[in-house]
């Protein structure tokens, strides 16, 4: 009898097992098929749309290009994509002349840095938190993801055969003003983070200019665009302060005069 | 260990069956008042068992059974409960994958239990004995051993016992 009932004990064990093991594969595979939805998009198809947005930023917004400020951002840039192992995307960063406090990614790794953004930034290691960050979303393709999803794949692939100007007009704006999933906040953190650490740059800097948006955000002005489209809670500022790093990380500072760099924006 | 007779459907009254039936019943009646919070099942089944366990042990046997399955399901059932209201609550604990999926291993287990509670409820209306895994010889062992104390009375034993 006492065997009949182990035995039974072990079968409902099973069972019970194979259900959380089914369940969690069966989450893996609903939290990967957002993600599988960008690979209706291909990376030249992604860079075409990427040149098309790029062309219609250049009419919209004055950009900030040659003074010490660019020079700043390309040193800061250069360092990240240098740490990444590997990437589909060439890289381009641009200074946009705006008082808005904003960043954000277009398709084909184009990536948008708002003066205000700069102006608010302390230390080139917030603003490298920044960019990691925009890098992340570029990376795990939330961008495309996010465009397949609110104007649909015909909308994307209709835009990339010419199609009706205003929609891309319409997918840019979506763009600027993206409000991403929490899920794809919290994975372009971590990404973010470990880039920092592979970069040489302390990965606390994040938690640093998070702090400092939400701090402003009890302030709240309309300029504060990229603190309502990436809401920090405490939970990823926490994140970004209790990071582990590696026991022989050592960050490596930037040779940048960040008041220059302030200096240079301000007298464009 | 002895055991008592176990008792053919023919010889259980209509009202005793219907009795083992309500401590299945029981739970479904709770789980429209209880949830999100599925410690209400728990206490009518606590409830159930002893207004009716002395009925007979036919009855005794339907309420051990429901009450000993409603143990795990409430404590799965809570776990998720707790570990949900934590992550709307707290910044230290985020909605992981790993959550998610107890959230579906919850849910299956509770739909599994619903699905064997109806049919133990059916056979038990039908006069018959309907063992769960482990649960089942367990309640068998509750409801039908005869403890020193008892008067047994013996007769011809048809309804099988679970082992």
């Amino acid at each position: 009898m006492q065997s009949k009932t182990l035995r039974d004990i072990l079968v409902l064990l099973t069972i019970g097992a194979a259900l959380f093991a089914g369940g969690y594969f069966l989450v893996r595979e609903i939290s990967k098929s957002d993600y599988d939805l960008s690979y209706e998009v291909s990376m030249e198809q992604e860079e075409e749309l990427g040149n098309l947005f790029k062309d219609l930023i250049w009419d919209k917004y004055p950009t900030v290009k040659e003074n010490y400020a660019d020079t700043a951002l390309q040193q800061i840039a250069k360092r990240l994509v240098n740490a990444l192992d590997s990437t589909q995307y060439r890289y381009q960063f641009t200074i946009i002349k705006s008082k808005e406090i904003n960043a954000f990614t277009i398709p084909g790794g184009n990536i948008y840095v708002f003066s205000g953004l700069l102006e608010l930034a302390e230390t080139p290691e917030e603003v490298a938190a920044v960019l990691a960050h925009e890098i992340g979303h570029a990376e795990k393709r939330h961008v495309v993801t996010r465009l397949i999803n609110e104007m649909s794949l015909s909308a994307v692939i209709a835009v990339l055969s010419g199609g009706d100007p205003s929609v891309l007009t319409q997918m840019l704006q979506s763009v600027i003003s993206n409000r991403f999933s929490r899920e794809n906040e919290d994975e372009a953190d971590k990404f973010a983070l470990q880039l920092l650490e592979d970069a040489h740059i302390s990965p606390k800097s994040m938690a640093k200019f998070f702090q400092k948006l939400n701090d402003k955000n009890l302030d709240y002005n309309e300029d504060l665009e990229f603190m309502m489209t990436h809401p920090h809670s405490n939970k990823r500022i926490d994140r970004a302060r209790k990071y582990k790093t590696r026991n022989n990380f050592s960050a490596e500072p930037f040779s940048i005069d960040w008041e220059k760099v302030q200096k240079s924006l301000n007298a464009e | 260990m002895e055991f008592y007779p176990l008792q053919q459907p023919d010889e259980i009254a209509e009202r005793e069956k219907e009795d083992a039936m309500g401590a299945y019943l029981m739970m479904f009646a709770a789980v429209a008042i209880g949830l999100p919070l599925p410690i209400i099942n728990l206490i009518a089944s606590i409830i159930y068992y002893f207004i009716n366990r002395k009925k007979s042990r036919f009855i005794h046997f339907h309420c051990v059974q429901a009450l000993l399955t409603q143990i795990p399901t409430t404590v799965i059932n809570w776990v998720a409960v707790i570990w949900g209201v934590t992550i709307l609550v707290s910044d230290q604990y985020e909605a992981t994958e790993m959550f998610w999926a107890y959230v579906v291993f919850a849910g299956v287990c509770t739909l599994l239990y619903f699905i064997v509670s109806i049919v133990a409820a059916y056979k038990a209306r039908q006069g018959k004995m309907y063992y769960f895994l482990v649960f089942g010889p367990w309640a068998y062992q509750i409801a039908y051993r005869v403890r020193p104390t008892d008067n047994m009375q013996t007769s011809e034993p048809m309804n099988k016992p679970p082992f």
